[in-house]
């Protein structure tokens, strides 16, 4: 059950992200980036071999309980990471735009041509 | 080793020369003297290798470089790869002695001095590896040096710009061919070697030198065509020849030593190289007989018509190198000792003459041989040098151009064939036209009358020094044979051979003096003769219609591009969707898709989770739909909470720690940045968002539409994969069941930190380059530029708008209260214990060295949110973000690289307290001293300084007279 509606809201998130950058607000556009880069963190999360009820720590697995994933979690942990420091550098993308043509709506930039 | 290390000289060279120190302290004399005592302390050293290679036969050294790909630095010196090192060395030292005086402005100087070094570095690693692919690296480093060196004046000079590109374009094109030509030899040449064994790939040249049947594999054709165009494009062979007079906007010295001593002969080289295995097919030799005579014949008709002294030298120069691939082309490899004995003979004369050019040009500011005239009384040095040089050239008897000339027709008399005499008169007719043009050089520019009074600027006297050196060598090297010339050739020549300065009068001999006369003749009409060489299509011609065809092809593509940026992501973003759509693929896998019944079972922690996925979602349209920024920044930060919270009941404390610190970070982020945007350009975007445009509904749909087949497609995709993810068959079993030796209790830690700390590493790098790029964009990247910022007509809608709303919503980011400037004070202190605590007991429970710099950073963060960047910064004054990035990426690789010093691999674990004997100490504390935990503080320093920089660079305060408004935050 879960399953099914985690990929639905995977497959949401992801469309308003889609959508997000698509549109002219270039700060929209960055927000919608960073929820890209949550959808894609949500189906890690989801994707674990296998779950259990404790963390995963080492006197919870020798005291025989089941438990989480660990390696999952520590490629979303490096995925965190590394996806708050490119969204970082598109905030300074929006911000030095904002700077330097005077708008954030992307429309008003046309100059990518020469 | 000394291979490696000498081959490393000219590089450590051009690296020392480009320090600021050397750069200040050392005049122009000190680095010419530097360096053209190095070159002559190169040559000496390879002077001294003689008797070893003469005994050994080949000296073969190898660096294992990447084992697992059987590639290797290796080095190969035989008798070969001595002579063309020889020259390289011998050549240079002259060549850089030389540009201290033909250069004027110091900075230029050394400018030229350390691309000409690295240059040579390049050179001697082409004759001197021993690897395919390390002489192609080389050979491709020699391309790119010359490519700089001929553009050098290319800052305001427009022909030297197109002959830079004309001839990496050319010698580029060629390396291509021959990197697939090169590889093709080395897999035939492992067949060969290996046929039973798995080793498909030979590529060290005393290998493939042992695979004797490479002339019937039957990859023959193909690799040797490859291999031909690439050393015929490198050594400026026809219809390639034409990027040589092109280079000539090199600054003389550069022409004297790549474009005739040592680069265009790479070519030949490799040639020699190979020809011992690929001589034996015909293709091999008849290729390179009648390249090289075509060449041959065209470069000295064409160099007479040259009215620039160095085109003239150029052309001539094409001519030489046809000859010499026309002799290393001659059947049974006959005309090998001729070959070598011309390039000894031309690298010697060429390049005098080349420096007499230069030192003219220097002198008198001109090179055209029209304009000059007469210069013998005022430059009586550069005279002899001349006169003895282009003797030499022409092959006036007892010079060593003699000796070349006489070598050269015996091997090509000795050619026994039906085209014979062709290939006789062509050889005839080029060198008659070569001895026209020396002639000409002494006569025209020496002795006629001068036909316009020339301003002489009397260069230093050492500038003769080089000229004269290479002059004499051309005088002196014929009679000196046994001693010196002989010695050499034996070691580069396969076979036992003759060599005499005179051997009678011989037929050679008369030819020899006719072909003399032949060229005085010429001489002596040149005038009319001059006037009607013309050539009716040329390579040249060919290079440039392709040119303009590219750059039609660009300017076509160029009306397709709107110039909008939303545009392109549109096409792109579109593209994937109407591809998913028209392969099938999506409803191929819904088709597919085994629909397991939903568990109708719901735990209480399920209904959680499906609560948070539901306000995910739904912050996620909020995003969309709300009308003020803010809102929508904070909108995103419920998502990354919401997300958090599911972290947190799937058991993965460590992750919901770092989620919620990171989102709070970006949510600030985003903040801080707003306060820093215009009020009325944020305002007049989000009032445009719905109207605006007159085909906003079609756009509004389109973007629908992309964003829904997109979102459908992430939807099936993760079902599918969430619904037959493998059960309990992951490295993550072995993880659980190892963290405890590594002395850690958190197995995700010990994961980060230890079995994968390698990626941690990179992944701290990536973010501290994320930082500086932050910093570098906002830093660099503010200053308004006239012609890329549109006139403020066309987005000036500042009347639009009431004041009112304009100040409301950029209240909307202010933050300085006294309250929130008490918590701010109060938080930093808590903030950093909390974070020392993270990092020292992360082994042990949640938090790691990550979460630790994110804490801190935050508390950090809220100084400049709620204080302002001026204010922060005076009452932060010991947080430096830049030094503690360095310092933590500093600790981070010591830490990584120890291991390695004790024997272990590279970010091996380490059990400091162990080896200190203060485990128990330590342990009292609940602690454990290991290389994990230095890593974790190490990333701690380096996460809290990147997010400085990140900080510090949003929040600087924009230039305040261009804004209007004030910044919130400050």
């Amino acid at each position: 059950m879960t399953e099914v509606l985690f990929a639905l809201s995977i497959g949401i998130l992801f469309g308003i992200g889609v959508f997000q950058l698509l549109r002219r607000d270039l700060i929209k556009a960055a927000i919608g980036f960073a929820i890209l880069f949550s959808a894609i963190n949500l189906f890690f999360v989801a994707a674990g071999a296998f779950e259990g009820d404790f963390a995963p720590y080492v006197s919870n697995v020798e005291a025989g309980r089941q438990t989480s994933d660990p390696l999952i979690q520590a490629l979303i942990l490096t995925a965190i990471v590394v996806s708050f420091g490119s969204f970082s550098l598109v905030l300074g993308f929006v911000n030095i735009i904002s700077r330097r043509y005077d708008t954030v709506d992307s429309d008003d930039i046309n100059k990518l041509k020469h | 080793m000394e291979l490696a290390l000498f081959t490393a000289v000219p590089f450590c060279l051009a690296l020392l020369l480009a320090t600021p120190f050397v750069r200040t302290t050392l005049n122009k004399l000190s680095q010419t003297t530097l360096t053209a005592l190095v070159f002559a302390a190169l040559f000496a050293w390879l002077i001294g290798m003689l008797p070893r290679v003469q005994e050994a036969g080949a000296i073969s050294q190898t660096i294992v470089w990447i084992p697992s790909a059987g590639i290797s630095l290796s080095f190969y010196l035989d008798g070969l790869a001595l002579l063309f090192g020889l020259i390289i060395t011998g050549i240079g030292a002259l060549i850089f002695f030389y540009s201290g005086f033909y250069f004027e402005d110091a900075k230029e100087h050394n400018r030229f001095i350390i691309w000409l070094a690295a240059f040579a570095g390049a050179m001697l690693a082409v004759v001197l590896s021993g690897n395919v692919l390390m002489m192609f690296i080389a050979w491709e480093l020699t391309s790119i040096t010359s490519f700089i060196l001929i553009g050098f004046k290319g800052a305001e000079d427009a022909a030297a710009r197109h002959g830079a590109f004309k001839a990496l374009f050319v010698t580029g094109a060629g390396a291509l061919a021959l990197i697939v030509g090169l590889v093709m030899l080395s897999a035939a040449a492992g067949q060969i070697l290996h046929p039973q064994q798995e080793i498909r790939f030979v590529g060290d040249f005393p290998s493939i030198l042992q695979a004797t049947t490479l002339h019937q594999h039957e990859w023959y054709l193909l690799f040797v065509l490859l291999i031909l165009i690439g050393g015929f494009t490198k050594s400026a062979q026809f219809p390639f020849h034409f990027w040589l007079p092109g280079a000539m906007s090199a600054p003389t010295p550069a022409s004297a030593y790549l474009h005739s001593a040592t680069m265009v002969k790479a070519g030949i080289y490799l040639f020699a190289r190979l020809s011992p295995v690929l001589y034996l097919n015909e293709l091999w030799t008849s290729s390179l007989l009648t390249v090289g005579l075509v060449t041959m014949l065209v470069g000295a008709y064409f160099a007479v018509k040259q009215r620039d002294l160095k085109g003239l030298l150029a052309y001539s120069t094409v001519s030489k190198l046809g000859a010499i691939v026309a002799l290393i082309g001659l059947p049974n490899q006959s005309g090998l000792k001729a070959a070598f004995v011309a390039i000894i003979a031309h690298a010697l004369y060429k390049s005098a003459l080349f420096l007499v050019a230069g030192t003219i040009d220097h002198a008198t500011g001109t090179r055209s041989i029209d304009r000059l005239g007469g210069l013998r009384g005022k430059m009586p040095v550069i005279f002899w040098v001349t006169v003895i040089s282009a003797l030499s050239m022409a092959g006036l008897p007892f010079l060593l151009g003699f000796l070349a000339k006489e070598t050269l027709l015996d091997a090509m008399l000795h050619y026994t064939d039906p085209w014979t005499q062709l290939v006789m008169i062509m050889v005839f007719v080029s060198t008659a036209f070569t001895a026209m043009a020396a002639y000409m050089l002494i006569y025209d520019v020496f002795l006629g009358r001068p036909r316009e009074l020339l301003q002489i600027h009397q260069p230093s006297a050492w500038i003769g020094l080089g000229p004269a050196l290479l002059a004499a060598g051309s005088l002196c090297l014929g009679l000196l044979l046994e001693p010196l010339l002989v010695p050499l050739l034996e070691l580069a020549v396969p076979k036992s051979f003759e060599l005499h300065l005179f051997v009678g009068f011989n037929d050679v001999f008369l030819l020899s003096v006719l072909i003399l006369l032949a060229g005085f003749l010429l001489f002596l009409v040149r005038r009319s003769l001059i006037r009607h060489i013309t050539f009716p299509l040329s390579g040249d011609t060919i290079y440039r219609e392709f040119i303009s065809y590219v750059e039609w092809a660009g300017t076509t593509i160029l009306h397709a591009q709107s110039g909008f940026v939303r545009y392109y992501l549109v096409i792109i973003l579109g593209a994937v969707a109407a591809v998913l759509i028209l392969s099938g693929t999506l409803s191929d896998v819904v088709a597919g898709q085994q629909i397991i019944p939903p568990d109708p079972s719901v735990s209480i922690t399920d209904l959680a989770k499906v609560f948070m996925l539901f306000l995910t979602v739904a912050a996620g349209l909020l995003t969309i739909f709300v009308r003020e920024h803010v809102k929508a920044a904070i909108a995103y930060g419920v998502i990354g909470y919401a997300i958090g919270v599911i972290f947190l009941i799937n058991r993965a404390p460590d992750v919901a720690l770092v989620q919620l610190l990171v989102e709070t970070m970006a949510t600030v982020l985003i903040i801080i940045m707003l306060g820093r945007i215009r009020a009325d350009a944020r305002l007049k975007v989000i009032n445009s968002l719905w109207t605006g445009r007159h085909d906003y509904r079609f756009g509004l749909l389109r973007d629908l539409g992309i964003s829904i087949v997109i979102g459908l497609a992430v939807f099936v995709f993760s079902l599918n994969a969430l619904q037959n993810r493998p059960d309990r068959h992951s490295i993550a079993e072995w993880h659980l069941a190892n963290a405890k030796t590594v002395n850690t209790d958190d197995v995700v830690g010990a994961i980060v930190a230890d079995f994968r700390g390698t990626d941690t590493l990179l992944e701290v790098a990536v973010f501290t380059t994320a930082a500086l790029g932050v910093l570098t964009l906002l830093a660099r990247g503010g200053q308004r530029r006239g012609s890329l910022a549109p006139r403020r007509a066309q987005v000036g809608v500042l009347h639009e708008f009431d004041a009112s709303v304009v100040e409301e919503i950029q209240d909307a980011t202010s933050l300085s209260t006294p309250f929130t400037r008490s918590v701010s004070f109060i938080v930093l202190p808590v903030a950093i214990l909390i974070g020392v605590a993270q990092v020292l007991y992360g082994g042990s429970g949640p938090g790691d060295g990550f979460t630790a710099g994110v804490t801190i950073g935050l508390a950090v963060s809220l100084w400049y949110v709620v204080l302002g960047y001026n204010e922060a910064k005076k009452l932060l004054p010991w947080f430096r973000p830049a030094l503690i990035v360095r310092l933590g990426l500093v600790i981070a690789i010591a830490n990584a690289l120890f291991p390695l010093l004790i024997g272990h691999g590279f970010m091996g674990h380490v059990e400091f307290d162990q080896a200190l004997g203060i485990y128990d100490i330590v342990g009292s504390f609940g602690l454990h001293i290991t290389s994990s935990l230095i890593f974790e503080v190490a990333i701690a320093i380096a996460v809290m300084g990147g997010l400085g920089i990140i900080i510090e660079a949003i929040a600087y305060p924009t230039d305040r007279s261009h804004d209007g408004f004030e910044g919130a935050v400050s």
